[in-house]
């Protein structure tokens, strides 16, 4: 896998240069929706449903999560794939025991993270495009979120390769910072596709922001920026403790752990070295 | 419904009503798709499903919206009723109801879709459609580990139980009660994800080219032609709408 190859270029490098190309249209058509909804948004919410706004936000973050999830899946070591529905069964099973404490948090990204410090950026990006896609499954809602999922995962891998899991005190500040991008980007979604958000807390601070005169999206972007960081920092920390309790064995399977040194302590000793 | 159809004919006509729904964005259209797919849950026998699923997910989703938009509408002229800085107002309740209605047609169209379809057909209409076949691993695994899953951390609870867990009221207890669950389980589910890396890749599972599948998806003329009407339907909706909001002055 990680070897050079020896031999003549074969039609599998043409294949791997037209994946790199689905990943950056990929990247190209969430940043574009984005930039597109933020820039329309005030003309949209005073005329009412905000009709295209709801049409480009479903189709522009959806296109780019599904072109991330076929450029990045054939690429990625199987012992990457297969971890996959576990990341996304904790997503959802790790949320809901999360849930029965009480929290006001939802921590529905704990596999995400975990996945893309132990397999990097990509993966994690397609971790989280698919999260949300099998999720919608049992939970329609959660579909036009693929592109926010995504990013959480591109952005932890980001942070898992410049070693801010090698030191403990670092993990929630990355958490940190990812939550207020990822919340930026989600709150259009939230705005145009369903005109506010499902849960009774968020809900109660939208309100207060639209009783203080607030656009609907300027409202959620500020719920967004309350709820979301905290929330990815206490993801952030439970992933980085879950990965340091896992056995080094099994961590430094992974290649990118190995080339990247994501964390802290010595690479087993291995036979023939 | 004795010829089954192709999970993919199912899949466009889904998404078809949806962006024709959200593209038409008028209370009445919505409420019509709505109405239509709990009717045709209705007929294909999984109306208990559909709709208890659907009411866990809308139930909280209309309180916020009429509580959010019904008292706090700061466009809103036609005031109904005010006391302190909530009024209610008729614009407000308006787009409540118009936002509520589409997102339950958008809940109960997907849901008929994904409690009607097999997954091992889809897996195997998605990998004809050439989606990488990890996509469809992935999808077809998680749907199928998640009871294991449950079952597993169950196991854990008991096994935690029987050497002295007991979870108490303070919170510091219960957030001890969720590690002693939660590191063996993840530490289980990675072990055994290593293993059946192993058995697959033993299997080809990262050989590109052709594959052959044990499922077999039924496809017509008729279902492929549908296919393509479904999808002129929906971009005509989006390009009127493009239209009507280019020509209405951006009054979307």
């Amino acid at each position: 896998m990680s070897q050079p190859s020896l031999t003549l270029p074969t039609p599998g490098q043409q294949a791997g240069r037209n994946r790199r190309l689905l990943e950056i249209l990929g990247a190209a058509a969430i940043a574009a929706t984005f930039i597109f909804l933020v820039l329309t948004q005030p003309a949209d919410i005073a005329g009412g449903l905000g009709s295209v706004s709801a049409l480009v936000a479903l189709g522009g973050f959806l296109l780019g999560a599904v072109l991330l999830i076929v450029g990045v899946l054939p690429t990625l070591p199987t012992a990457t794939v297969v971890l996959m529905p576990v990341a996304l069964v904790l997503n959802i099973v790790l949320g809901q025991l999360m849930g029965s404490t009480g929290l006001p948090f939802y921590l529905d990204a704990i596999g995400t993270v975990l996945i893309a410090v132990l397999a990097g950026p990509a993966a994690g990006a397609a971790t989280g495009a698919l999260s949300s896609i099998v999720w919608s499954f049992i939970n329609p809602t959660v579909l036009p979120f693929a592109a926010g999922a995504a990013l959480i995962g591109f952005l932890a891998g980001t942070a898992a390769r410049y070693g801010l899991f090698r030191r403990f005190y670092l993990a929630p500040v990355a958490g940190f910072v990812t939550g207020i991008v990822a919340g930026v980007v989600s709150a259009p979604i939230a705005a145009f596709v369903f005109g506010g958000t499902a849960g009774a807390g968020t809900g109660a601070i939208v309100s207060a922001f639209r009783a203080m005169g607030d656009t609907l999206l300027a409202a959620i972007t500020k719920q967004a920026l309350i709820s979301d960081p905290m929330d990815k920092a206490i993801v952030f920390t439970i992933a980085a403790l879950l990965v340091y309790a896992l056995p080094r064995r099994t961590t430094f399977q992974f290649p990118f752990v190995r080339r990247y040194n994501v964390l802290a302590g010595k690479e087993p000793a291995k036979r023939n070295a | 419904m004795a010829p089954r159809l192709n999970p993919l004919t199912t899949l466009t006509a889904a998404a078809a009503v949806l962006v024709i729904t959200t593209a038409a964005s008028s209370w009445a259209v919505s409420l019509t798709v709505a109405a239509g797919a709990a009717l045709l849950a209705a007929v294909t026998g999984a109306a208990r499903r559909v709709l208890l699923g659907a009411g866990v997910i809308l139930a909280p989703f209309w309180l916020s919206l009429l509580v959010m938009h019904g008292l706090f509408f700061p466009e809103g002229r036609t005031v109904l009723a005010s006391w302190g800085p909530a009024r209610i107002t008729a614009e407000g309740l308006g787009f409540a109801v118009d936002m509520g209605l589409r997102t339950s047609a958008f809940v109960l169209v997907l849901l008929l879709f994904s409690f009607s379809v097999r997954v091992p057909e889809l897996v195997a209409a998605l990998a004809a459609f050439r989606l990488p076949p990890q996509f469809g691993y992935v999808l077809a695994s998680t749907l199928m580990l998640a009871p294991i899953i449950a079952a597993r951390l169950e196991k854990v609870r008991q096994a935690q139980e029987s050497r002295g867990l007991v979870v108490g009221k303070g919170f510091g207890n219960r957030l001890a009660a969720v590690r002693l669950q939660m590191v063996p389980l993840v530490l289980g589910l990675v072990h055994d994800a290593g293993v059946r890396a192993q058995a697959l890749d033993a299997r080809g599972f990262r050989r590109t080219g052709p594959r052959t599948t044990y499922t077999q998806v039924r496809d017509s003329e008729a279902q492929r032609g549908f296919r393509i009407l479904a999808a002129l339907l929906a971009a005509a909706a989006v390009a009127v709408r493009v239209a009507a909001s280019l020509s209405g002055g951006g009054q979307a």
